[in-house]
């Protein structure tokens, strides 16, 4: 296990070398000029050339890369050409509000899919089970920002039962979930059909093993057939999508965040990205990165946990 | 089926809404309700779709900074909201003994924020920092014909310029060009924590979340009404609507025809607006073949529909062919016709006879707000003249750079016109000395250069006024720059709202708002 994370955090660090230099390189290939775009329609060129001057722009390609780079290692994000704000402390501000959407969202993926999931293979061909894949299918097919946007139009501005935007407390309080029950919901719901779908599956193939037949001989309740024999196996394909998942939600908080003004880490980067603010793009692209390689890190240790068998000394 | 669905959606939203209840019955708690947008009866929430880059004068160049800045900061002329002249704010009077000279009175007995008296040495500290090459300014051009700054006494400031300045008032009346507190500049940074002399003052600023102001009970005009203002950044206009339905935000500018239906439809919800400055235009790259050609623009000009167009805006918008808006000064009785009228017959003869029906158009379109509709109007509009069109579309950064070189033959431009004055609009965007930065559409014409700059250079205002007049009559001739439209100023205000006054700029001052 130990031999596991050390290498996996070793490949990690070159990963992230790798990443930081094509994310540098493909923002400052790509058209568009940080400086036109800070000066605006209305600024002529010399005042184009003492921005550019000013944020250090008018240096070869490689010397900002090496210079990056040297405050990397440092732990130095660098600071926005926009705001000159800086980076480390532009995310440490806005990473908690997409953590707690992601991991909301989550939450309900899982509570929605593994239940609903269940229910789908234990009563297979019912109405029950109809109305799941059906409701996975759709859940999987309707797009964030509209399923967002009609969740505001019916609970917030019709019903007026709970905040059309904003975020300013963790997932956890009162004043939390009611402002992030419609964005982990939006969020949540394809990540939820598609754990539904795995779990349906999964559970649909462990109950027909031999072992669990033989615990129904044995006379065992079912709910312990179910939640214990069953579960156990079923559940290793499922923590493999939640895993996979998690990291795409960090993908969808992009969308969601603009939907519901929250102030996260996907909605700094698709501003970044709009206003050509490269040190703010490779900050959070980085973040993003080394979140989606320590999720997939945990997945792997929770399947040794889950499943005695697997064993990775 | 469906009701299922509701009822597993609704029973934990119902829970959560009942818990909400007793959150807000929890004095001890009140705290959370106002960070979640429910405000006192005297605060205001401006939703905006961005955050502002700063909040200092001098250092940011962008309509969301200057918002704020304009409640924080004063300068020292003013435009009348109503009349559009240009009068005194923190200037009592000013003179100009000769062309290259503004002697400017201030008022007395003005405090900054901070405490800091307001004279003229802290005039003179704004200006020479603004101008200062090493504090890079991204608006620095607006103040540079000034060469030197001198304080005659505590409130009398002279600025020499290095020419004749004609739209110095205008310039002086920018908020890029505000006044700040000399002692918190040199002490801190201003654009994360600004002090200016206005009727509100700096709070806080969660990044990309909030800026909070508060009034400033000692302003000099007496104290505002507004007790709290707060610019909220929500970045979906339609969520920031949505927000105003349920009371969160009270105030949107920048409205589009895309949500104005939307909003003259909710009772609770006001469409303000206001005939503005920004003009809005299709323009050709004139150092390009067959753009060139005056009888090719003259048939691009002839093919624009611009009234089918303009009904599209929903009276967000509207027509006229003079580049310089009737809003703008130097705007000139009469010139909304003086272009060439719609007349696909007349396009379709001059492209025949000239076989220009054998080029195909590379037109440029930035995808954000009224272009992509521009965009397709003028695409199908040229096709059934016999002009191909390839439309290339991108996002705002990378057109910024793609329009600004020799890479297009068409596209579309606009100018917000923030100094509300003709040859602060005619320099920039088609003026030679421009080209490769603001003047995109790369126009060079000797003669109207030298009346673009006859204007700049004299501080007669009559003459002035001709002079635009006469530059834009010329490059409305030559068919460079063909209006869609002119803007509208267009604000979503929540009904509690009072006294909220849009100026044709596009700028507001929250200073006599109240709230119901």
């Amino acid at each position: 296990m130990i031999n596991l994370i050390v290498s996996r955090i070793v490949q990690m660090f070159f990963l992230l070398i790798g990443i930081s230099f094509i994310v540098f390189m493909s923002m400052h290939f790509a058209p568009g000029d940080p400086a036109k775009i800070i000066g605006g329609p209305t600024a002529t060129e010399s005042d184009i050339s003492s921005i550019r001057a000013n944020l250090g722009l008018d240096r070869p390609v490689l010397v900002q890369y090496k210079d990056y780079l040297v405050g990397l290692f440092q732990g130095d994000l660098g600071y926005s050409y926009q705001s000159n704000q800086s980076v480390n402390e532009a995310i440490a501000t806005r990473f908690p509000n997409t953590l707690n959407l992601a991991v909301a969202s989550i939450i309900v993926a899982i509570v929605i899919g593994v239940f609903a999931g269940i229910i789908s293979a234990l009563k297979q061909n019912s109405w029950m089970d109809v109305f799941t894949t059906t409701g996975a299918l759709a859940g999987i097919s309707i797009p964030n920002f509209w399923l967002g946007t009609i969740l505001i139009l019916i609970f917030a501005v019709n019903l007026n039962w709970l905040p059309a935007g904003g975020l300013s407390a963790p997932f956890w309080t009162v004043q939390g979930m009611k402002e992030l029950a419609l964005p982990a919901i939006t969020l949540g719901t394809g990540s939820a059909a598609l754990i539904a779908r795995m779990t349906r599956s999964s559970m649909l193939e462990v109950i027909r093993s031999d072992y669990v037949r033989t615990a129904r001989a044995k006379g065992v309740k079912e709910k312990v057939v179910v939640f214990v024999h069953c579960m156990r196996n079923a559940m290793i394909p499922v923590i493999t999508v939640i895993g996979m998942n998690f990291g795409f939600l960090l993908g969808g908080t992009i969308i969601v965040e603009q939907v519901f003004a929250i102030n996260g880490v996907g909605r700094l980067m698709i501003d970044a990205i709009a206003d050509r603010d490269f040190p703010m793009v490779q900050g959070s692209v980085l973040l993003v990165a080394s979140l989606f390689v320590i999720v997939n890190l945990v997945v792997d240790i929770i399947y040794a946990f889950i499943d005695p068998r697997i064993s990775y000394d | 089926m469906r009701k299922l669905f509701l009822l597993i959606l609704a029973i934990p939203m119902i829970l959560l809404a009942a818990c909400g209840g007793e959150n807000e019955a929890n004095p001890e708690q009140g705290n959370e309700s106002s960070e979640s947008g429910e405000s006192g009866e005297q605060d205001l929430v401006y939703a905006t779709t961005s955050d502002a880059p700063g909040l200092s004068p001098i250092d940011t160049n962008d309509s969301v900074s200057s918002h704020v800045i304009e409640q924080i900061y004063e300068t020292l002329f003013q435009r009348n909201t109503e009349t559009g002249e240009i009068e005194p704010r923190l200037a009592e009077s000013y003179e100009t003994p000769d062309d290259n000279t503004w002697v400017i009175h201030l008022k007395e007995d003005i405090e900054f924020q901070d405490g800091t008296p307001f004279n003229a040495e802290a005039v003179k500290y704004t200006f020479e920092t603004f101008l200062d090459p090493d504090r890079g300014a991204p608006r620095a051009s607006l103040l540079a014909p000034i060469d030197t700054i001198d304080v005659e006494d505590e409130y009398t400031v002279v600025l020499n310029t290095s020419e004749p300045y004609g739209a110095m008032l205008a310039a002086l009346s920018h908020s890029n060009a505000s006044i700040v507190s000399p002692e918190a500049d040199q002490n801190g940074d201003i654009n994360e924590e600004p002090v200016g002399t206005g009727p509100y003052q700096f709070v806080e600023w969660e990044k990309g979340d909030e800026i909070v102001l508060e009034k400033n009970a000692d302003y000099w005009r007496g104290e505002p009404t507004l007790e709290q203002v707060t610019f909220r950044v929500v970045p979906s206009v339609s969520t920031a609507i949505s927000m105003m339905e349920t009371g969160e935000v009270h105030f949107i500018d920048g409205i589009t025809s895309e949500h104005s239906s939307r909003i003259e439809g909710n009772e609770s919800i006001n469409l303000q607006t206001n005939d503005g400055t920004p003009v809005y235009a299709f323009g050709v790259n004139y150092e390009r073949e067959p753009m060139s050609n005056p009888e090719f623009r003259k048939a691009l000009a002839h093919a624009i529909d611009r009234d089918a167009y303009v009904d599209t805006l929903d009276g967000l918008g509207t027509r006229s062919d003079s580049i310089v808006g009737e809003q703008v000064f130097g705007y000139e009785e009469g010139s909304e016709n003086i272009g060439y009228e719609y007349d696909p017959e007349k396009a379709r003869e001059i492209i025949e006879e000239n076989n220009f029906d054998e080029e195909t158009i590379e037109m440029l379109v930035p995808n954000r707000d009224m272009y992509i509709n521009m965009g397709e109007v003028v695409q199908a509009q040229f096709s059934e003249v016999g002009i191909d069109v390839e439309m290339e579309m991108m996002d705002w950064g990378t057109y910024l750079d793609v329009s600004a070189e020799d890479e297009f033959d068409v596209s579309f431009f606009g100018w917000s016109n923030v100094t509300g004055d003709g040859s602060e609009l005619l320099y920039p965007v088609l003026h030679s000395d421009n080209i490769g930065s603001s003047n995109r559409a790369r126009y060079a014409n000797d003669e109207f250069d030298e009346l673009v700059d006859a204007s700049r250079q004299t501080t007669d205002q009559d003459e002035r006024q001709e002079l635009i007049a006469q530059a834009n009559e010329l490059a409305v001739e030559d068919a460079i720059w063909v209006p869609m439209h002119h803007g509208v100023i267009a604000a979503a205000v929540h009904e509690s709202v009072d006294n909220l006054e849009l100026d044709a700029t596009g700028s507001w001052e929250l200073y006599q708002v109240t709230r119901e």
